[in-house]
């Protein structure tokens, strides 16, 4: 497991800060509404201690893989309780009925608001790093939290026992509406990333 | 996010990924989507372990015991031998296995392939299979007391709850 220095730490938060800001603009344009962010943290956490952070609660989660000029980059997940699911396409297709099942529709809006914020997010990133990258299409599932990224966790620690977790909190006050955006680098993309890092800190220097 | 995760689950002990425990304590695996839920149980000392396991093979690995279902298998019976429990004694259980996303490109069909290396394992050592809820697209939260008995509730994230 690489050990982060301070610098690595604060380059990677920033990172995480642009990516996340552009993703939050994002749904800002299309809610036509403010978003609020947390501070977007990079947290290393312990495969086992993963339930503190996504718990088994319902949670409406679309699955973004990142694709380009990394190979298995990792993955970008945006995780909605299921009633600010509902409130956000109710929001977006005019609709009001809010103790209801998602419909087909409310599905391809969520993959699709999913979509731009995720292609937000690593434009944002990609234009810092000048490394291309895309959101593969989105998958999405309705259920656990914790169970639906057990699967992504059984990709990315094989060899390792932690993962790397950007993470911030997205609100919109006006029709309370929260969600939560994940990037989970693989490994090797994180070494990748923090050599470029490294470099672009040296060149500055 | 918010821990909301009460009721089911208090006090018991939390299994997270690659973990495991034995003993007499109840014992909790939060939100099992491809991962497995191993259980052995020992009825006649009321004790038992859970193991929560994320990968078929550890390929020789021996970081995290509870990751592996050939690791799990082993320390789970290691462990409960030397709080008295015979292997003849002990039984079996095992929830999860899913596939959560249908069209998810990564690590391919990792819920059935955990589902099998498990069933392989047991039936190498010899321990009977009592009971098992594997499979399908669903996530499962799951709840063991051993001084009770050998009764896995089973809670999915729709409320539904089931014992096995």
């Amino acid at each position: 497991m690489t050990i982060l220095t301070p610098i690595q730490a604060d380059a990677l938060n920033e990172l995480g800060n642009i990516g996340s800001s552009h993703a939050a603009n994002a749904l800002s344009a299309l809610l036509m509404h403010q978003i609020e962010l947390t501070v977007p943290a990079v947290e290393i956490i312990d495969l086992a201690d993963i339930h503190g952070c996504v718990t088994d609660d319902l949670f409406v989660t679309i699955l973004f893989e990142m694709q380009g000029e990394i190979d298995h980059a990792g993955y970008i997940m945006f995780l909605l309780p299921l009633d600010s699911a509902i409130r956000m396409t109710n929001v977006l297709l005019g609709t009001t009925e809010e103790e209801r099942e998602l419909t087909e529709m409310d599905e391809s809006t969520l993959q699709e608001i999913g979509n731009i914020m995720a292609s937000a997010f690593l434009n944002a990133s990609a234009e810092l790093l000048s490394v291309v990258m895309i959101p593969s299409p989105p998958s999405l599932v309705i259920d656990m939290g914790h169970s639906a990224i057990e699967e992504i966790l059984a990709e990315l620690a094989v060899e390792v026992n932690e993962v790397i977790i950007f993470h911030t909190t997205l609100t919109c006050d006006q029709y309370s509406i929260n969600g939560n955006l994940m990037m989970m680098p693989a490994i090797d993309t994180l070494s990748q990333i923090l050599t470029i890092m490294d470099q672009m800190l040296n060149d500055t220097a | 996010m918010a821990d909301t995760n009460q009721g089911h689950s208090q006090r018991a002990i939390v299994i997270g990924i690659g973990e495991y425990h034995t003993g007499a304590e109840p014992m909790t695996s939060i939100g099992l989507g491809s991962c497995i839920g191993l259980i052995m149980h020992d009825k006649i000392l009321g004790i038992g372990g859970m193991a929560h396991i994320m990968l078929p093979e550890s390929g020789g690995k021996r970081d995290r015991l509870g990751k592996y279902a050939d690791t799990a298998i082993d320390i789970l019976l290691q462990e409960l031998s030397k709080k008295g429990s015979s292997k003849n004694m002990l039984q079996a259980k095992m929830v999860g296995g899913a596939q959560m996303f249908a069209n998810f490109s990564g690590n391919l069909s990792i819920g059935e392939r955990n589902i099998e290396a498990v069933r392989a394992g047991l039936k190498q050592k010899g321990i009977s299979l009592k009971g098992e809820d594997v499979g399908g697209t669903k996530g499962r939260t799951i709840l063991y007391c051993p001084a009770n008995n050998f009764t896995i509730s089973i809670r999915r994230a729709d409320g539904t709850c089931s014992e096995i």
